[in-house]
């Protein structure tokens, strides 16, 4: 049985890597701010659930497991709006969305 | 000064956060013999709770509901506890803050004296913190000068 | 298990500085605070790691969980000041 839940969280824990390096380099490639923003906003939010859940499997069932599960429920709550708002923003501010054959 | 912000999704997540911020807070300051954290910590995150019922419902509401007077009562009330508990450490015959000598008001032994009075003045920080950061930003978001000024 | 978090710890740490690159030369105020945001929540797991491989997991715990918190708070008050300024 704790075999099959290390190998649970491992592969939770590799997963939300893979989401971490992915909104990374949308983070750096993307063109414009609004893009970027997205690939983080989205890519960040499930990498930090993935990444939380797969620790408090590999904890157990114990009180550090339902503390690292209320981390994963604030921040599956939380990222999306610290996102919008940010994004709410930059469209009050002015920024202007990039559009396919401008220069980025 | 800092209006009420005219987005649904960010009033709502903070109406719902700023309990549980709170809580986490007073969890902070209670354990703090345990795990990191303790007085001073509790009480900034208790402040940064007020920071963001305030940064998002804008400062009329937040002065409806904590009044400035009443953040300046709480300041004083942390130091007074502060200050009180040494001070009766020092009428009962020990040092300042020296809190195994509580146990001959208390009625319990030197070790469970020492963790009460830490506690308590755990409390005291933890308002005194509190009501600084409150204060504060009160000042630097409206600039020093108070709609209740200008009447 | 051990070595695999702290590869995984490496990992991070080496996406961090990746993303460092969009808060020193990011054009404008919003892609850094879009890049500090993203920085931060790649830090609250690193702190679990840390964590799990100092045997110290409870009280790495408090530390992080308040990171979250303050990341949260941080950005949306930047936002808002971002926003009033015009």
């Amino acid at each position: 049985m704790t075999h099959i839940m290390i190998a649970l969280s491992i592969l939770c824990i590799l997963g939300g890597f893979f989401f971490f390096t992915t909104a990374t380099i949308g983070l750096l490639r993307f063109p414009d701010f609004f893009t970027r923003l997205h690939a983080t906003g989205k890519g960040d939010t499930l990498a930090v659930f993935l990444s939380l859940i797969g620790l408090a499997l590999y904890e157990g069932f114990s009180l550090s497991a339902l503390k690292i599960v209320i981390i994963a429920v604030f921040m599956f709550m939380a990222q999306p709006t610290a996102t919008h708002a940010i994004s709410r923003a930059g469209i009050r501010r002015g920024i202007k969305p990039w559009v396919k054959g401008e220069e980025k | 000064m800092i209006i009420s912000s005219d987005d649904i999704i960010i009033k709502t997540i903070a109406r719902i956060f700023v309990p549980f911020i709170q809580l986490f807070a007073l969890y902070v300051i209670m354990h703090g013999h345990y795990s990191p954290g303790g007085g001073f910590q509790g009480g900034v995150i208790l402040g940064a709770s007020l920071v963001l019922l305030l940064i998002t419902h804008g400062y009329e509401e937040m002065r409806r509901r904590v009044p400035e007077g009443a953040v300046i009562l709480l300041g004083s009330l942390g130091l007074l506890i502060y200050s009180g508990i040494g001070l009766t450490c020092l009428l009962l015959g020990g040092n300042y803050l020296d809190y195994s000598q509580l146990s001959v008001i208390l009625h319990v032994d030197p070790a469970h004296a020492r963790a009460m009075g830490i506690l308590g003045i755990e409390l005291g920080v933890a308002f005194a913190v509190m009501a600084a950061v409150c204060s504060i930003f009160f000042d630097i978001s409206t600039g020093g000068i108070l709609p209740e000024d200008e009447k | 298990m051990n070595e695999f978090f702290v590869v995984v710890g490496l990992g991070l740490c080496l996406l961090v500085f990746l993303v460092l690159y969009r808060v020193i030369f990011g054009p404008g105020v919003f892609n850094r605070i879009a890049a500090v945001s993203a920085i931060g929540t790649k830090s609250l797991i690193i702190l679990l790691i840390f964590g799990y491989i100092y045997n110290r997991v409870e009280m790495f715990i408090d530390i992080s969980m308040v990171y979250a918190l303050l990341n949260f708070i941080g950005c949306i008050a930047a936002a808002k000041y971002l926003e009033m300024e015009r």
